[in-house]
């Protein structure tokens, strides 16, 4: 009796499984200690980053040495000393614009691929997922070609306004089959029903299809918001005066360059662009968990 | 109002053949009419056509006196209840209901007044601000339901929609859904697979099969004189026995010699044209009755007794082994593998042409 007892207690059950063998508990040990290194791989940087943008008591460059003083001298450097605050203000219209034009232009083809039936409907879709495949960045030359002509006829066509074609345009292959994908899992019997309760296409698409679809509108929005926060190569090189570089390539300023080094004020930078995106994270939230979810339980 | 269709057909787009064609139907004004059929058969096709939400292709349906087929499906006055409810997911059952009034610019205390009416009289009032996903399956039906009322249509269309539903429900459905259209007397259209629904429920039954009205008419005509072999062996359960056989003299002979039966005088003077034709015989397992009679004696071998209460069904062999379902009284006693002497009412027997199918008497 107490023999059976002890041999359970030492049992290992996970989950409702039967219990492991002492393989298995060698490879949750070993899956325990990759999972805890890769943890502080990405944790520790990170770390680094928060506790040098307070530590006042450092050069140009970022050290650990010496004694820990908390200071906010690195963010009032930012804040007085760059462009900081256009560098924002211009990521966030950027990526709120990105955001909207991905929106606007693949709720409509994502709509349309799933609902209506054309003729080159799978050739075209297939068409652009290839030439999505061509990396951004190999059509730079027919950027700036694209722009001179644009801005030639068209005086507000900024540049600012190219990257934001660029970066919507990017996404849409891919985010309109997502999308495409999610509203062919909503029943069509829905779109019959409110045909015949009054809807014109459009209004179904407005009433019935977008409301439904919320959930992953909102990750293909927010996936588009995050892009020009993370994108450093596009910007640079289209955008020449540093007032009108967005974060990631203004504050890269300060850690490339000799004369404007900072890597503390940069890594305060870090710090701070995180939060515009936790705040839409957070207000995000709930629809981001239920659209992936049904995007996963809903075949 | 009344619903005609004048040689209806529909061709899909990159299809070679007609899914439906030739389909001449009236359904009178206030009627419950079931198109009943087999999986396939274009009967959903047919209601979507009638629905507008599929183009017909040739043919014209008429809708009291208009022409219909060029109207969109929200003009048509038509209001359809479909298989999977298709409720608006994000709309509150009262949202889900008035839809349909506020996309017609009605005022909010018509709109407010049809829908608390529908509810009360499909008792959902209690869960009117629910969502769909927190109802129960009998509920959304209710609901799908209230959504075509409030509208006032005048047609129904409805697309087999009990068919979510557990046996249970569904027999309750059923007799709300025949009550409601006594009470609100708007002309009904009711696809479905199951005969018991169309039996118990319908005015009229069209049966269609590949795409061809094979029957239309009352329940009980269906029932007591299918018009060929297809409607006799989908109409009633355990289907009908077909028994091939040949007409000697007047008489009535199987193919393996062991029943001859003696018709019915009016089914003799049908038959008389037919002497020497291959037949089959039809005959419901009901009107197999156990014991010896003056005439239409055969044996049989029960096999398997299936009992359901009120009735057993017996499945029996003939001496050849050729299968026959007889459906007795429950309170009888029958033993599997034993024989027994059965009749036939020389009333009960249909004829139908071999080679074409077609009724003969």
């Amino acid at each position: 009796m107490s023999i059976i007892k002890h041999k359970k207690s030492s049992d290992l059950y996970l989950s409702d499984k039967p219990p492991l063998t002492s393989l298995g508990k060698v490879f949750l040990a070993l899956s325990y200690v990759i999972l805890i290194a890769w943890a502080f791989a990405i944790i520790w940087p990170l770390a680094q980053m928060v506790l040098s943008s307070f530590n006042g008591n450092q050069g140009k460059a970022i050290s650990m040495a010496g004694t820990y003083v908390f200071s906010l001298d690195n963010f009032r450097y930012l804040f007085e000393e760059t462009y900081f605050f256009s560098w924002v203000k211009n990521t966030i219209i950027i990526a709120l614009a990105s955001a909207l034009v991905t929106l606007l232009i693949v709720s409509f083809t994502g709509y349309a691929y799933s609902r209506y039936r054309f003729s080159g409907r799978k050739a075209s879709l297939m068409t652009i997922m290839l030439i999505q495949s061509i990396p951004t960045f190999a059509g730079i030359t027919a950027y700036y070609t694209m722009h001179n002509i644009f801005s030639s006829v068209l005086p507000f066509f900024s540049r600012e306004a190219l990257l934001v074609l660029i970066y919507a345009g990017g996404g849409i292959a891919s985010n309109t089959l997502i999308l495409k994908n999610y509203i062919d899992s909503v029943s069509t019997e829905l779109d019959d029903a409110a045909r015949i309760d009054g809807c014109s296409n459009m209004q179904v698409y407005r009433l019935i299809i977008m409301p439904i679809a919320r959930p992953m509108l909102a990750i293909i929005g927010l996936w588009s918001f995050i892009g020009p926060f993370m994108d450093y190569m596009l910007p640079k090189i289209l955008l020449t005066n540093p007032q009108s570089y967005t974060l990631a390539t203004g504050l890269f300023t300060l850690i490339n360059d000799v004369r404007t080094m900072n890597q503390p004020a940069f890594a305060a930078g870090g710090l701070l662009t995180a939060i515009p995106i936790i705040i839409l994270f957070i207000s995000l939230q709930g629809q981001l968990v239920s659209g992936l979810a049904q995007g996963s339980v809903k075949g | 109002m009344d619903v005609r269709l004048k040689n209806i057909g529909k061709k899909y787009e990159g299809r070679e053949e007609f899914t439906i064609r030739h389909i001449n139907l009236d359904i009178h004004s206030q009627e419950f009419c079931a198109i009943l059929g087999p999986s396939g058969c274009g009967k959903s096709t047919l209601l979507r056509m009638i629905a507008g939400l599929n183009s017909i292709t040739e043919g014209e349906l008429v809708f009291g006196d208009k022409l219909m087929n060029k109207v969109a499906a929200k003009d048509r006055d038509i209001a359809m209840v479909f298989q999977s409810y298709a409720l608006y997911p994000h709309m509150t059952v009262y949202d889900n209901m008035a839809f349909s009034l506020k996309m017609r610019k009605e005022s909010k205390e018509v709109i407010h007044q049809r829908v608390l009416e529908a509810a009360k009289l499909l008792q959902i009032e209690e869960y009117l601000y629910s969502r769909p996903s927190d109802i129960s399956g009998g509920q959304r039906q209710r609901v799908a339901l209230g959504r075509a009322m409030v509208r006032k249509p005048s047609v129904f269309l409805m697309d087999e929609p009990l068919s979510n539903l557990d046996a249970k429900l569904r027999e309750h459905m059923r007799v709300e859904l025949v009550r409601l259209h006594k009470r609100l007397g708007t002309t009904t259209i009711y696809v479905t697979h199951d005969q018991t629904e169309a039996m118990t429920m319908a005015d009229q039954i069209v049966l269609l099969n590949k795409g061809i009205i094979q029957q239309a008419g009352a329940p009980s005509e269906l029932y007591h004189r299918p018009a060929n072999v297809f409607v006799a062996g989908f109409i009633g359960t355990p289907a009908m026995n077909l028994i091939p056989g040949k007409i000697v003299q007047g008489q009535y002979i199987s193919d393996n010699q062991l029943i001859k039966l003696h018709p019915s005088p009016d089914d003799a003077q049908k038959l008389k044209a037919h002497e020497g034709e291959e037949v089959l015989l039809g005959v419901r397992g009901e009107r197999l009755s156990q014991g010896l009679a003056e005439a239409n004696n055969f044996q049989l071998t029960v096999d398997v007794v299936e009992m359901l209460g009120k009735e057993q069904i017996l499945y029996c062999e003939l001496a050849d082994h050729t299968e026959l379902v007889v459906s007795a009284p429950g309170h009888l006693e029958f033993k599997s593998g034993q024989n027994y002497d059965f009749h036939i009412q020389s009333d009960a027997l249909h004829f139908f042409n071999k080679a074409s199918g077609e009724r003969i008497n």
